[in-house]
């Protein structure tokens, strides 16, 4: 935008609009976070909190193999998820953005709806489609397969499965954007300078939806490093991930500070990971990150 | 091959690549309606019969009631709160150049990349720790109060496009004819900015509405359509939950088409 107006915080117009939701954020989610913080360096004992002020939760954290282990396995996870979105939702974002004209707001409807749907609901009807006695097994044993052909349910696969569902949305909706904004004029002047469809398409669309694709992979990769509902119902709990491990943490262990370190851990390595990502590629050539 | 050949080729490609994610898009949601219409007691193929009997059983089922409550509860509080606070965030970060700009827009929108389960579990500890200091318990409104939290941003997003696409200029024209900043808003501002409002809200409506994760840890005892329907994943359970969960799809299906039937009336109206 051109004509942005200057505004200083003593002005009531910008006091007005920017302060709820200053401190909104600043209640509801800097000042819990910061709590967080605080709560690791507490104990719990007799399932109540005790104010201690030790390092006893940090020593536990780093002391266990295991914690880092399932840390390993849901980001492992969390970045394949991130692999076969981006893949699968380049082509729907690149036709959606630029060829499917007649049909293009009834697809936007149908991926809206399917995405606002709540995801609880949708994991359920997996397990329901995906089960031994299941809607796919039925389906495929009436056309002549072997019983029980689907057999992935309560597996890694079928984890992966619902985290790709629930989160595909995200990148479409990331990708489209950024095709959209493409200026079509830069495509053409490839054409008058003689590049082919394939050579246009390789040295100008996609340089130019990096940041789209950049933007895309990082949000699903945080998302997909949180999921719970995904392991818990579809894999069946027998791998779990970090966001379970946490969940169990504070439900059956009543261990409030253990599983605020946990929950520290798990967002300071996926950010990490983001940076030192964003970092690298862009030493590599210029401008990869948004 | 031709262009022409080259063209229709990767149109059939995209299309079915299309078709593809769509099928997979719908695959659980039309198992539920299936499963819904099982007559027999168990969620297993072949059904015994087809019938609308668990939507009868729905409607005399306490609990199912309750939940269903509850979610239309949350989702309007935390849809007009939402809004409004991520409506004028949404005109702060796009019109104003202000110090701490880049604090701001990245602290109004932080929980959109925090995963929910775990803003949930931060704010469950956040509550959990001022409840024991000021004596109360998680419920309702602190599942209003996360539920807010976590829309604002997206509300703050999809509003700030529509700020972009805005004029300012208009508002300067209503001043100079002598509109005082309320009359401003009331006539201008409000009404160019209704089609991303409006969109907002309906977005913020359906994220509440549909939330598991922050619902499941700050509702306390209290159950929303979501959680309930979880904790029969977990029990090994009855056509009444893919029922319930048919009856959650048809209002979310409802607004997605008004709220895309408006957006289109307003861009044909802005040529």
């Amino acid at each position: 935008m051109d004509q942005l107006v200057n505004r200083s915080w003593r002005d009531p117009e910008l006091l007005l609009k920017a302060l709820p939701s200053v401190l909104l954020q600043t209640l509801g989610f800097a000042a819990p976070l910061a709590m967080t913080f605080i709560l690791t360096f507490q104990r719990t004992r007799d399932f109540q909190l005790r104010w201690t002020w030790d390092l006893a939760t940090w020593a536990d954290v780093f002391s266990k193999p295991h914690y880092w282990t399932i840390l390993g396995h849901t980001l492992f996870m969390a970045a394949a998820c991130v692999a076969a979105c981006i893949l699968l939702a380049f082509p729907i974002a690149y036709g959606l953005a630029t060829r499917f004209r007649t049909l293009e707001s009834e697809i936007k409807i149908l991926i809206t709806f399917a995405f606002i749907t709540d995801a609880t609901l949708k994991t359920f009807g997996w397990v329901l489609f995906l089960d031994k006695k299941g809607a796919a097994n039925y389906l495929l044993e009436r056309l002549g397969f072997p019983p029980e052909a689907v057999s992935f349910l309560f597996t890694d696969w079928a984890t992966l499965l619902g985290m790709i569902y629930n989160l595909l949305p995200f990148a479409i909706f990331t990708l489209y954007i950024s095709i959209s904004n493409i200026d079509r004029n830069l495509i053409l002047a490839a054409y008058d300078a003689g590049a082919g469809k394939w050579r246009a398409h390789w040295e100008v669309t996609l340089p130019l939806c990096k940041p789209g694709i950049w933007a895309g992979s990082v949000l699903i990769f945080l998302l997909g490093v949180g999921v719970f509902l995904e392991p818990k119902v579809l894999g069946g709990g027998t791998s779990p991930m970090s966001a379970e491990l946490i969940r169990q943490t504070f439900e059956t262990r009543v261990n409030w500070p253990l599983g605020a370190a946990l929950t520290l851990v798990l967002m300071v390595v996926s950010v990490f990971i983001v940076l030192l990502f964003t970092r690298v590629l862009n030493m590599k050539r210029g401008g990869f990150g948004a | 091959m031709t262009a022409r050949h080259h063209d229709i080729l990767i149109n059939a490609l995209l299309y079915s690549v299309m078709a593809g994610v769509l099928l997979f898009f719908y695959i659980p949601i039309f198992t539920l309606i299936a499963f819904s219409l099982q007559e027999g007691r168990y969620l297993t193929l072949p059904f015994d019969g087809i019938s609308l009997k668990w939507y009868g059983a729905l409607l005399n089922s306490a609990p199912a009631l309750t939940a269903l409550r509850n979610s239309t509860l949350i989702a309007v509080v935390a849809t007009f709160f939402a809004t409004a606070i991520g409506t004028t965030a949404a005109i702060a970060a796009v019109r104003y150049r202000f110090r701490g700009k880049a604090i701001f827009q990245g602290l109004a929108g932080a929980p959109l990349a925090f995963p929910q389960l775990l803003l949930g579990i931060v704010l469950l500890l956040w509550f959990s720790v001022l409840g024991r200091w000021f004596g109360f318990n998680t419920g309702l409104v602190t599942a209003m109060i996360g539920h807010i939290v976590y829309i604002t941003p997206f509300v703050m997003v999809i509003v700030a496009v529509q700020v972009h696409a805005f004029d300012p200029q208009l508002e300067d024209a209503a001043r100079d004819c002598g509109a005082t900043t309320w009359e401003v808003y009331r006539h201008v501002t409000i009404p160019l900015l209704w089609p991303g409002i409006f969109s907002a809200a309906i977005f913020a409506f359906l994220l509440s509405w549909g939330n598991f994760y922050i619902t499941y840890s700050l509702a306390g005892s209290a159950r929303t359509v979501p959680t309930f329907i979880f904790s029969g994943i977990a029990v090994g359970s009855s056509p009444l939950y893919p029922a319930i969960a048919t009856v959650v799809f048809i209002p979310g299906l409802l607004l997605v088409v008004a709220a895309t039937g408006l957006r289109r009336r307003s861009r044909l109206q802005g040529r």
